[in-house]
């Protein structure tokens, strides 16, 4: 049997070109780093208005001694359930201070910033969102920026906010639950633990481990020998959905 | 990336480029070469500058580094202790057609198998070979084999009833064409699932459309199974011109189903007459339900408005088994072997991250909920379905991702791309994989090698590789191109990407693929069922498919989502424009 033919179709879909590199070695111990968390997962304070989970580049800002009960997620990617049950399965806030009180690093800024990476908008992220954010913390002095995405095209979107930061003269690392992403979107560094979209900074409750997870990435972003270098972290989470 | 010597001897005429930093004193090989299909990608992103100096490949393999030479440099004559003489223009544009035909000469043993020798050519010569191939193969070589004959292995027939009205009222019943829904289901209904706590039931016909919903969890058919055991073969009775349209939100007023929410009004937030929709003239039984709150974006609480809604419609279904109305249309479906035709798979990835991202397979009436396993639970690992169980209504969707991307439980029992496989007489479909995605990485990986190794004993020609939905799961998608594509399977992929869902990763087997989009910002637009597979997406998959079969070349996807690129393929092939919808969506 003949098949028909065509001649002079065209592929309509394109894949994603893998972005220059952007690197800056960290210089000072983290003992006397200041390191700010963000993530693209969603997360917000109560009282803050909600995200639009069919894509949203706006921002929340996030003070740091916001008590981890009053944070939540609006976020259409992926189950919520972890989060719902502890927010730092997301953004690891008390692990962050756990880490300071213990002189494992040295401080962190009065404010962070969060979004809800989903289905994130390149252009906006790269060009308005990214930029501010990354301006914003320089100007607290961070040193250190790690970042949680939460579903596929928030590691797109977390990765180009990571990005942005590191231009801006910061070390950075993204915490991948989805490192294929995280890397082809052009992270500067990667720490991949085995854990599913919703829970990327470690099992709820689970303060081992999710703290394991921030050391080991901060150690990362201090030990990383290049751009875009992937460190596979040995916790394994998996729930039962 | 350094290439290898076969890569090395396809880019002879290409740029050298040094893919990573190499010391004096090296002798260039292919591992010292960058990869020249990836250098567009790399000018692009400024990480590559090409030189006018540069020499090409076939000059600089077997030279000497003179210095130390970092990585992405283009290899010049300065940097190297000579240069290859190379003769005149390529080979191809003057070499006499002598010289690449080789005299072969051909006959068939008696062992059957075939004997081929080759007298001269280009630095091959007298190579001599026997393929063994099945018996009778040879003979039936000679004489032309008997190709596509077609073997029915099962059929189906689909009766579609004639329905004009619904109400609901005080017993459930289908007379004179009108269902009848007693009011009183709904109480039990919600037996099925304490997180369910609460149901509406009304009917919203074709010219009352312009009324608030809240968001649209799913569209189903009322099919029923009047004779045969199983799905995909027997007679299925489906009730024309009514679907249900399963609705929610939790106790706190959240909508259920979020990766954006089609809730507004109705006739903005559907895309009526898509595979997966309403029609245009359908009468929609809503049934909008309250699951517990934080329930919402968690497995069991959608799925509890699934199950009870599904209560509901089998009580219908009960009545459209006993009820003899116009058949206003007998559909037959057949399950086919086309022997001798090119073997080819469909491969339907759908979602598998839990929460509502999950599916039921093969329940026990057609779109229904009971008696079916859903993909979640069986580990996301490929199942096979034949073209009429899909077409029987196997997969249930409990699918929310983006309104427009998703699909919904009427899209699979007429998916364009099931039909149109099947349909076609060059080609020989063998069956549909449905696949799940995992919401972790590493389980992605796993589900995807399973696939390709059932890809790879099913011995296709080719296959159409599908994902609802994007982002995440466009990684599994990927990865399932590159498990055909690395077999030397032809791949077509097929999915929404456009502006907002532009893939996240990438392979060089996606070199054939279909845009899903049907907004104009390029958007998940949450219009339920906008940006999905539509016949005519099918129809160019297929044909991409067949191409690429047939060795014709695909031209490269542009670096930016472009809908005259679409428009240009459905020109070619006789299709209507694909006219993008403007609501107006930038986020």
């Amino acid at each position: 049997m003949k098949l028909t033919t065509v001649e002079g179709m065209t592929s309509e879909i394109f894949v994603p070109v893998t972005p220059a590199p952007v690197f800056n070695e960290l210089k000072k111990p983290l003992s006397e780093c200041k390191v700010a968390f963000i993530t693209a997962g969603g997360i917000h304070k109560k009282d803050q208005t909600p995200f639009n989970t069919s894509g949203d580049f706006s921002y929340r800002v996030i003070p740091f001694d916001t008590p981890s009960d009053q944070l939540m997620v609006t976020h259409g990617g992926f189950d919520n359930s972890d989060i719902n049950k502890d927010v730092n399965a997301m953004f690891p806030i008390d692990r962050l201070h756990e880490l300071v009180d213990a002189g494992f690093i040295g401080s962190l800024p009065e404010e962070t910033y969060t979004f809800m990476g989903g289905g994130g908008n390149v252009e906006k992220f790269k060009n308005e969102t990214g930029p501010e954010i990354a301006r914003k913390l320089k100007e607290q002095g961070v040193d250190v920026v790690l970042c949680t995405g939460g579903c596929g095209t928030c590691h797109r979107s977390a990765t180009i906010v990571t990005r942005c930061c590191e231009e801006a003269g910061m070390s950075c690392c993204v915490i991948a639950a989805l490192p294929p992403i995280a890397r082809q979107q052009g992270a500067p560094r990667i720490t991949a633990p085995h854990v599913p979209i919703g829970s990327n900074a470690g099992e709820p409750n689970n303060v081992e481990m999710q703290t394991a997870i921030v050391k080991e990435s901060l150690e990362w972003v201090r030990d990383c020998p290049s751009y875009n270098q992937i460190k596979v972290l040995p916790y394994e989470y998996s729930h039962n959905v | 990336m350094s290439i290898n010597k076969e890569t090395m001897l396809q880019h002879l005429k290409d740029p050298a480029v040094i893919c990573c930093r190499k010391e004096k004193g090296k002798v260039i090989g292919p591992e010292d070469l960058e990869d020249p299909a990836i250098f567009d990608d790399m000018i692009e992103s400024g990480l590559l500058e090409l030189s006018s100096e540069g020499l090409t490949i076939e000059q600089v393999v077997g030279c000497t580094l003179m210095q130390d030479t970092e990585a992405l440099t283009p290899l010049t004559k300065d940097l190297l202790n000579k240069v290859n003489p190379v003769e005149g223009p390529a080979p191809k544009a003057e070499a006499p057609v002598e010289t690449f035909a080789p005299v072969v000469s051909q006959s068939v043993k008696s062992d059957g198998s075939i004997h081929i020798e080759i007298g001269k050519a280009e630095k091959i010569e007298n190579l001599k070979f026997d393929i063994p191939v099945i018996a009778g193969a040879a003979a039936a070589a000679e004489t032309a084999a008997p190709s596509g004959q077609k073997h029915v292995m099962r059929t189906l027939i689909k009766k579609h009833i004639k329905i004009t009205d619904a109400e609901i009222g005080t017993e459930t019943s289908i007379k004179d064409g009108k269902i009848t829904i007693d009011k009183n289901i709904i109480e039990k209904a919600l037996k099925e699932d304490e997180l369910c706590v609460k149901m509406e039931l009304d009917v919203i016909h074709p010219d009352e459309r312009h009324q608030y919903t809240n968001t649209i969890m799913d569209v189903v058919p009322i099919a029923t199974k009047v004779e045969g055991e199983h799905l995909g073969s027997g007679v299925t009775k489906v009730a024309d011109g009514v679907v249900f349209m399963l609705t929610g939100t939790d106790e706190d007023g959240t909508q259920v189903h979020e990766f954006g929410s089609s809730e507004g009004y109705l006739d903005e937030k559907m895309y009526f007459g898509h595979p997966g929709c309403a029609d245009e003239n359908d009468i929609i039984i809503r049934c909008n339900t309250t699951v517990k709150r934080l329930t919402g974006m968690t497995r069991p609480g959608p799925f509890a408005a699934h199950k009870c809604q599904d209560y509901v419609i089998q009580a219908v279904r009960d009545e459209l088994k006993k009820y003899d109305g116009e058949v206003v249309r007998e559909e037959v479906c057949e399950d086919v072997r086309r022997e001798g035709n090119p073997r080819v798979v469909l491969v339907k990835e759908i979602m598998g991250q839990g929460a509502m991202h999950d599916n039921v397979l093969c329940p026990t009436e057609p779109c229904g909920v009971q008696g079916g396993q859903k993909n979640v639970d069986c580990g996301n690992v490929p199942i096979m379905l034949t073209p009429n169980q899909v077409r029987d209504g196997s997969i249930h969707a409990l699918t929310c991702i983006g309104p427009a991307t998703k699909e919904m439980t009427r899209h699979y029992i007429r998916e364009p791309l099931v039909e149109g496989l099947a349909a076609d007489e060059e080609l020989d479909l063998i069956g549909v994989v449905c696949v799940g995605s995992p919401q972790v990485n590493d389980e992605k990986m796993w589900v995807s090698e399973r696939l390709g190794y059932l890809l790879e004993t099913l011995d296709i020609d080719g296959c159409i590789i599908t994902t609802e939905g994007f982002g995440n799961n466009h990684i599994d998608f990927i990865q399932h191109i590159g498990q055909a594509g690395s077999r030397g399977i032809p791949v077509v992929g097929v999915s929404f990407c456009a502006y907002q869902g532009q893939l996240v990763v990438g392979n060089k087997y996606a070199d054939a693929m279909v845009e899903e989009n049907m907004d104009a910002g390029g958007f998940e637009n949450d219009v339920a069922g906008c940006s999905c597979v539509t016949p005519e997406v099918a129809a160019r998959a297929i044909q991409m498919l067949k191409n690429k079969m047939a060795g014709v070349k695909i031209n490269p996807a542009p670096k930016k989502w472009n809908n005259d690129v679409i428009n240009e393929n459905n020109k070619l092939l006789g299709l209507p424009e694909t006219v993008l919808l403007d609501n107006g969506t930038l986020h």
